[in-house]
């Protein structure tokens, strides 16, 4: 087959309609963008899931003489309170392990944490000592999902200040994260949308700015694939830029953001890698091809019937 | 060549056929008019010959084979069998002569070589000779519908349909064309011209078929436009 008209065509195909190639490729630079985002979350949230979910323990803090809840009404938790509780502890069907923080290594791990450069502050900071630490229990579980049970036989025991879960404190962190989650995948669906139309749409404007050669390619008896092939060509490059710039943004922001920002700063939670990046990128890439050759597909076969 | 058997082609949306059983048959290298006034189907027959429209009833027959169960990807192979021409000539504005005429054996993958030799023997058959580098638009009509029927029989088609050819040209100019078309006609290629030209009809003196209504009335084989008694 010679292609030379192919190639001329396509390169005055794009030069013919630059305002809609723009657009097109714009459209989808950005649809995609969102969903390479959304995935990006997604994984985001899944690790920081499966982090947290190895870790996930409930802490049962005790009685200390400044503890004010109704199971302390008698001051710091006692030995024999602490046997009872620690009963409990060993008997539960939920609970894996346990082990009791005292009083001097919640004093450290908080030394280690409140640091701060004010002077006042670090002042008030230093003013704490270790008797105004509560003892705890950290509790590991057999089944993260599981801890309704024992937290609501611990926490009525005499000498129990309060007992936390892991899970509530992410609560709102999950929250949020599956808000721009859906978010960026809602906003990137209409975006999707957007794009179809839009490829159909130059389609269309394609077909008839160049109604002439198409009859009589038709006439003369040129197969649909040749006369179709401008125009698949056309929405290739398209959604090649729009898959290369999607792709470059969500490399640079696994770059500045993940690698260059959080992951150094923070290391409460397991954050996405690389892996992950390219897992995005694969996924944009196979649908930013759907998103042109479909359109294409179907509107080529409507306007070029041979 | 071409062969119709009870053929009716009645287009959606409408009650009354287009063409109404009409069969037929064109032998290889006949030179065929197709008369009558408009809407009596004559474009209608064109369409089925190059497989434009498909019959309602009956077959459709072109060099041996049925073409309305022709599957979809070999049409393109059968209308390189037929080359077409048409009363507004339909070149490419931004193309010179020897680009249109090349146009038509680019589209089907014919390798370069093979277009450099055939398209200035093709402007050299129809009369265009050291005209290939003008623009359409810098030719007159005669010479315009001169590059289309060199882009109809570059490929050397066994039918060349032409479509009201001498419509927008001058009495003169008509004589030309239709002489060229003779020509072609000559080397073996199957003419058929729909045409309202009584002029050219009664001059050439070939076989006329008039269709009205959808129905063959007349098929003369050295017949003129009108009836004659």
């Amino acid at each position: 087959m010679q292609l030379t008209y192919v190639f001329s065509e396509l390169g005055n195909g794009l030069k013919r309609n630059v305002s809609m190639s723009i657009a097109v490729i714009v459209t989808i630079f950005v649809s995609l963008t969102l969903v390479g985002m959304g995935l990006l979350l997604n994984a985001q949230a899944q690790k920081a899931e499966e982090y947290w979910g190895s870790k996930l323990q409930i802490t049962v803090f005790l009685c200390n003489q400044n503890s004010t809840t109704a199971n302390c009404l008698n001051g710091e938790v006692t030995g024999p309170q602490k046997d009872e509780i620690e009963k409990v502890l060993e008997t539960h069907p939920e609970v894996a392990s346990w082990r009791l923080q005292s009083k001097q290594e919640a004093y450290q791990k908080w030394k280690s944490a409140y640091v701060s450069n004010d002077e006042t502050e670090q002042r008030v900071y230093e003013s704490i000592k270790a008797s105004d630490m509560q003892e705890s229990y950290w509790v590991q579980l057999k089944n993260p999902e599981k801890f309704m049970g024992i937290k609501s036989q611990v926490s009525g025991l005499e000498g129990v200040n309060t007992v936390r879960d892991l899970r509530e404190v992410l609560k709102p962190i999950y929250f949020w994260m599956n808000v721009m989650k859906w978010g960026a995948i809602g906003i990137a669906g209409f975006l999707v949308v957007a794009a179809v139309l839009q490829v159909g749409n130059t389609i269309r404007l394609a077909a008839f700015a160049r109604r002439r050669e198409i009859g009589i390619m038709r006439l003369v008896g040129a197969s649909s694939l040749y006369i179709q092939l401008p125009f698949l060509m056309e929405s290739l490059v398209a959604a090649f830029i729009g898959v290369a710039l999607a792709g470059g943004a969500l490399v640079a922001f696994m770059y500045f953001v993940i690698y260059e920002r959080l992951r150094p700063t923070s290391n409460i939670v397991a954050w996405i890698d690389w892996a992950d990046g390219v897992w995005a990128l694969g996924w944009i890439a196979l649908i930013g091809l759907l998103l042109t050759l479909v359109p294409t597909l179907v509107m080529t076969r409507k306007y070029l019937k041979v | 060549m071409i062969r119709f058997e009870n053929v009716t082609k009645t287009y959606a949306g409408q009650s009354r056929a287009a063409l109404d059983d009409v069969s037929l048959e064109v032998e290889k290298g006949e030179f065929v008019f197709l008369v009558g006034a408009s809407g009596s189907g004559k474009s209608t027959f064109l369409r089925l010959v190059l497989r434009e429209a498909r019959p309602t009833h009956g077959k459709v027959y072109v060099a041996g084979k049925e073409i309305n169960r022709l599957a979809g990807w070999k049409v393109p192979g059968l209308r390189r069998q037929i080359g077409t021409v048409f009363q507004d000539f339909r070149l490419l504005p931004n193309k010179t002569v020897t680009e249109n005429v090349a146009f038509a054996l680019q589209v089907i993958g014919k390798p370069r070589s093979h277009i450099n030799k055939v398209v200035p023997e093709t402007l050299e058959l129809v009369g265009l000779e050291g005209k290939g580098n003008r623009m359409p638009d810098e030719l007159s009509g005669g010479e315009q519908q001169r590059v289309a029927i060199a882009r109809a029989f570059v490929n050397r088609p066994m039918i060349l349909i032409a479509d009201e050819p001498t419509g927008n040209l001058d009495p003169n100019t008509s004589v030309g064309i239709m002489k060229l078309l003779d020509r072609i006609n000559r080397t073996g290629t199957t003419v058929i011209m729909a045409t309202h030209d009584a002029g050219i009809v009664d001059q050439m003196r070939k076989r006329v078929i008039e269709l009205s209504g959808g129905h063959i009335v007349r098929d003369q084989s050295r017949g003129v436009y009108g009836y004659q008694h």
